[in-house]
C-alpha cells in the first residue's frame, strides 16, 4: 500500500471512531424503536382485524383457576400421577406381547434356524443371543410406555397447560438458578431422560440449559421405575408385616422419585452457584393462549420425533452391548469367563459400599438401557453364584415371571436388605444411559459438560451407598 | 472387623475436607491458584497501571504510592521501579516516576484488556457486577493480544467500559469522556451519570449497592461539605461528597427523559395498563436484547395478565402475546401513563 492509501485508510477509520462517539451507545435501541415504529404504521393500515379478540370467558376463568395458589400446585400433581398411571398400566399389555413375540416366538426360531444352517456355536451366541436379545429386550420395554407418555405428553403440551406449569413453578426454580421450563424438561425425563435433554431446546438461556440437561438425570426415567418397584417389593417390602408390604415398598419407590426432585433442585442451585456462576442468562417464558389440540399431528410428531427418534438411538447402542454382554459372559481365561474375573476384582470395593460386583460390571455392561439392568443382574447372579437349574446359559439375559422367583436368585446370589437399598439409590444415582449421554454431547456439543453429566450422579451415588452401608452396618451389624 | 463407627466418622471428615478444598473462591484450590498469580509480571504490569493512573489524574507518582497501591513493602517498590527502568518502561526518578512512551502503550494495552473485559462480563454473562472488577483484573495479565482482538471483535469493538471509561483502542489511542464530578452540580440541575469509578472496590461496591449505574438520570437536590443528595428515578439518595466524588456526570436539559414520574413495570397490578418509556439501562446484553425482541420498546402498551402462584413471574400482554416476566426484569422496564381497572371501563 502507498503512503496515500495508509493515510487514506487512517484518516476514515479516524471519521468512523468520531462518529461513534457522536451517535453514542443507544443508537440500537433507537433503531430497534424505529423499526417498531414503522412496522406499526405498515400494520394499521395493510392488517385487517376480523373482530376483536379478547383475553376473557373460558380462558381467563381457566387461567384463574390453573394460577391459583389452593388449586395451582394439585392440579399439577394429579394431571402428571394420571400421565403415569396411564403410562404404566397401559404399557404393560404391549410390552408383554411385544416381549412374548420378540423373545419368546422370534428368539427360538432364529436358534433353530441358525443350527439349521450350521452356524458356528460362537457367532450363533454373539449375534441372536447377543445383539438380537439385547435389541429385542430394548424395543419391547422401552417401545410401549413412550408410544403412550410422550403423545399425552405433547397433547397437555399442545393444549397450552404445560407453559402454565412452568409459569407457576418459575418461582421455586428461580430460587435454584434454574428456569421455571425445567420443571416441565424434568418431567419428560421421568418418560425418557434422553427425551428430557431434547426438551431443554425450550430454555432459550444458555446457563438454565445447561443446569437443566446436566440434572435430567435425576429424573427417575421409565427404565429404571421397574427395577425400583420389583426390587422394593422383594427387600423392603419383605423387612416389614406383610400387611404393609405393599404400602411401604409403594412409597419407598416414590420416596426415591421424589428424592431425585429434591436432588435436582440441589444440584442445579450448587452447578448455578459454582461452575456455571458466569454463564449467560436470561429468562423469558411465553404463555400461548388455549387452543384444542392437533391429535393427529401429536400423535405423528411424538411419534417420529421423540419415540422412534429415542428407541432408534437405543438401538444404536443395544446392538454392540449385546455382543459385550454375551462375551463377557463366554470368553474365558483360564477357566474363568471376563465376567467372573470382573465380579471377583470389584467385589471387595463394591460390597464395602453396599452394592455388589455383579450390580457394579451390570451397569456397565447395560449402558444402552437401564431397562435391561434386572436381566443382565439375573444372568451374572445365575453364572457367578453357580445357580443351577435356572437362566438361559452364559451370557443370555432373561427374566422371571415371579418376584419370588427373583428373590430366591438374589438371595442366593447373597443379596441383603442393606444391597437391596443401595440398588435403588444406584439406580437413581448412576451415570446416564448412553443414549442419553449421547444426547448430551449432541445437544451441548461440548465433551466437558458430556462428562460433567456422568461422573457427577456417579459419584454421589458412590458416596451416598458408602454412606448408608455404614450406618446400616452400625444399626443393623 | 474394623470399627464401623471410626470409618463413618473418617469418612465424614474425608468429605468435608474435599468440600473444603474445592469451595469456590475460599477453598483451598482456589487459595493456591490465586497465590500462583502474584508472579513479576503482574507486579510490573499493575505498577504501569498505576503510574498512568496517577498520570492522567495530574498526580505524582512516587515509590511510597507505589508500594502502597501493590501493598509490597518499600524495599520491594525500589526493586521493582529499578526493574521498570531496565525495561525502559519508565523515565528515572524514585520521587516523581513518569512513563517512558513505551511504558505508556504497554500499559494502555492492560488497561484495554481490563475495560474489554469488564464489558464483556457485563454484556455476555451474568457475572454480578461487583465482581467484574476482580475477574478483569486477573485477566488483563493473561489474555493475549490474539486473544483480546477477537474479544474485541465479538463485541463488535466497544468503544465505553461498562462503568464509563473509555477502551483504548488497538493501536493504544484513547479517547477523553467529557464529564464533571457530581459534587459540582448545583441543586435543580438534571444530569445522567457518565462514570462509576470502580477503584477503590470497597467505595464502588457501595454505590452499586446504592443502585447507581451508568445512564441513570438524575436531579440535584442539595450539594454541600456534609451531603450531597439527589433524586435517582424515583428515590433519594444521599451520598458522602467523598463517594460522590467517584461518579462524573453529564448535564442535560430535556426535562422529560427525567424518569421520576415514571412507574416500575413490577408496580403495577393485574387488569392494569402502561406505555413503555424505557428499559433501564441495568439491563443490557442478551437481556436487553431479548425484552426488546418481545417488542419492549418505548411506545408499547404493556397490560398485566395474570400472577403465577408464587406471585412471581407476572404474565405481562404485550403486542398481542402473553408473556411471563420475572420481577427482577420487570422492575427495569418504565412505563407511564398507566390506567387503573376501574378508569378502564
Amino acid at each position: 500500500m502507498s503512503g496515500i492509501e495508509i493515510n487514506k485508510k487512517e484518516s476514515l477509520l479516524a471519521a468512523a471512531n468520531n462518529m461513534r462517539w457522536e451517535i453514542g451507545e443507544n443508537f440500537h435501541d433507537t433503531l430497534m424503536e424505529s423499526i417498531y415504529a414503522d412496522a406499526a404504521v405498515i400494520a394499521k393500515k395493510s392488517v385487517l382485524k376480523k373482530g376483536k379478540k379478547e383475553y376473557t370467558g373460558w380462558e381467563q376463568k381457566l387461567d384463574k383457576i390453573v394460577t391459583s395458589r389452593i388449586f395451582g400446585l394439585p392440579l399439577m400433581f394429579v394431571m402428571l400421577a394420571v400421565v403415569f398411571w396411564l403410562t404404566i398400566e397401559g404399557a404393560n399389555v404391549p410390552s408383554a406381547m411385544l416381549a412374548s413375540l420378540l423373545l419368546d416366538d422370534v428368539h427360538p426360531l432364529l436358534k433353530e434356524f441358525s443350527a439349521y444352517i450350521g452356524l458356528a456355536w460362537w457367532l450363533d451366541g454373539v449375534l441372536i443371543d447377543g445383539a438380537y436379545l439385547a435389541m429385542a429386550w430394548v424395543v419391547s420395554v422401552m417401545l410401549p410406555p413412550m408410544a403412550i407418555f410422550f403423545p399425552m405428553f405433547t397433547l397437555l403440551e399442545d393444549f397450552g397447560y404445560l407453559p402454565r406449569v412452568a409459569f407457576n413453578m418459575d418461582n421455586l426454580f428461580k430460587r435454584a438458578g434454574a428456569h421455571g421450563k425445567q420443571a416441565l424438561t424434568m418431567s419428560m425425563g421421568f418418560g425418557c431422560n434422553a427425551a428430557g435433554v431434547i426438551a431443554t431446546r425450550i430454555i432459550d438461556s444458555p446457563r438454565e440449559r445447561l443446569i437443566a440437561i446436566i440434572t435430567n438425570n435425576f429424573a427417575l426415567c421409565n427404565g429404571r421405575w421397574p427395577t425400583q418397584i420389583l426390587i422394593a417389593s422383594i427387600f423392603i417390602g419383605a423387612a416389614v408385616p406383610a400387611h404393609i408390604a405393599g404400602v411401604v415398598s409403594a412409597g419407598a419407590v416414590v420416596g426415591i422419585a421424589v428424592f431425585g426432585i429434591f436432588l435436582s433442585l440441589v444440584v442445579s442451585w450448587g452447578l448455578s452457584k459454582t461452575v456455571l456462576k458466569g454463564e449467560a442468562s436470561t429468562f423469558s417464558l411465553e404463555l400461548p393462549p388455549y387452543r384444542p389440540p392437533r391429535i393427529l399431528q401429536t400423535l405423528y410428531t411424538s411419534l417420529i420425533d421423540r419415540t422412534i427418534f429415542v428407541l432408534w438411538r437405543a438401538l444404536v447402542f443395544a446392538v454392540p452391548a449385546g455382543i459385550v454382554i454375551w462375551l463377557v459372559g463366554n470368553v474365558s481365561f483360564e477357566g474363568l469367563s471376563i465376567a467372573e474375573i470382573f465380579v471377583n476384582w470389584s467385589d471387595p470395593f463394591a460390597i464395602f459400599i453396599g452394592l455388589n460386583g455383579v450390580i457394579m460390571l451390570a451397569y456397565i455392561i447395560a449402558i444402552p438401557a437401564n431397562e435391561i439392568v434386572i436381566p443382565t443382574i439375573l444372568m451374572l447372579t445365575v453364572m457367578t453364584a453357580g445357580i443351577e437349574g435356572a437362566g438361559a446359559g452364559a451370557g443370555v439375559m432373561f427374566e422371571l415371571e415371579s418376584a419370588s422367583a427373583t428373590q430366591d436368585i438374589l438371595t442366593a446370589g447373597g443379596w441383603t436388605l442393606l444391597t437391596g437399598i443401595n440398588l435403588m439409590i444406584f439406580s437413581l444415582l448412576h451415570n446416564p444411559c448412553s443414549t442419553t449421554l449421547f444426547t448430551i454431547y449432541k445437544e451441548t456439543k461440548s465433551m466437558k459438560w458430556t462428562i460433567v453429566s456422568a461422573l457427577l450422579p456417579i459419584v454421589m451415588g458412590f458416596v451416598l451407598c458408602f454412606f448408608i452401608a455404614q450406618v446400616y452396618r452400625i444399626i443393623i451389624g | 472387623m474394623y470399627n464401623q463407627i471410626l470409618v463413618l466418622f473418617l469418612s465424614f471428615l474425608i468429605l468435608a475436607f474435599v468440600v473444603w478444598i474445592f469451595w469456590p473462591e475460599k477453598g483451598l484450590y482456589a487459595f493456591i491458584k490465586r497465590g500462583k498469580r502474584n508472579s513479576k509480571k503482574i507486579l510490573v504490569e499493575d505498577a504501569l497501571k498505576h503510574i498512568y493512573d496517577c498520570e492522567s489524574k495530574n498526580l505524582t507518582c512516587s515509590l511510597n504510592s507505589i508500594a502502597g497501591n501493590l501493598s509490597i513493602s518499600a524495599d520491594a517498590a525500589a526493586n521493582l521501579i529499578a526493574k521498570l527502568h531496565k525495561m525502559d518502561l519508565i523515565e528515572h526518578g524514585t520521587d516523581n516516576v513518569v512513563l517512558s512512551s513505551f511504558g505508556r502503550s504497554y500499559a494502555l494495552r492492560v488497561i484495554r484488556v481490563h475495560r474489554l473485559f469488564e464489558r464483556y462480563l457485563a454484556d455476555e454473562t451474568s457475572v454480578h457486577e461487583k465482581d467484574w472488577h476482580i475477574i478483569a483484573e486477573d485477566k488483563e495479565h493473561l489474555l493475549t493480544d490474539l486473544q483480546v482482538n477477537e474479544l474485541a471483535a465479538q463485541l463488535s469493538n466497544p468503544m465505553i467500559d461498562p462503568h464509563g471509561d473509555p477502551i483504548p483502542s488497538a493501536s493504544g489511542e484513547i479517547m477523553e469522556v467529557p464529564g464533571i464530578p457530581l459534587n459540582s452540580l448545583t441543586p435543580g440541575e438534571f444530569a445522567i451519570i457518565t462514570h462509576i469509578e470502580d477503584e477503590p472496590g470497597e467505595i464502588y461496591k457501595q454505590l452499586v449497592a446504592e443502585n447507581l449505574y451508568r445512564g441513570k438520570q438524575i436531579r440535584m437536590l442539595e450539594s454541600n461539605k456534609e451531603r450531597i443528595k439527589f433524586i435517582a428515578n424515583d428515590e433519594e439518595c444521599i451520598l458522602a461528597p467523598v463517594f460522590a466524588s467517584n461518579i462524573t456526570v453529564k448535564k442535560i436539559e430535556k426535562h422529560e427523559e427525567i424518569r421520576e414520574e415514571f412507574k416500575r413495570l413490577s408496580s403495577l397490578k393485574i387488569g392494569e395498563k402502561g406505555i413503555v418509556a424505557g428499559i433501564s439501562r441495568k439491563c443490557r446484553g442478551q437481556q436487553r436484547r431479548r425484552l426488546m425482541d418481545f417488542g419492549v420498546v418505548p411506545g408499547t402498551e404493556v397490560r398485566v395478565e395474570m400472577e403465577s402462584f408464587g406471585r412471581d413471574p407476572v404474565a405481562y400482554l404485550i403486542r398481542g402475546a402473553t408473556v411471563a416476566l420475572r420481577k427482577s426484569q420487570s422492575e427495569l422496564i418504565y412505563v407511564k401513563e398507566y390506567v387503573k381497572e376501574e378508569e378502564l371501563n
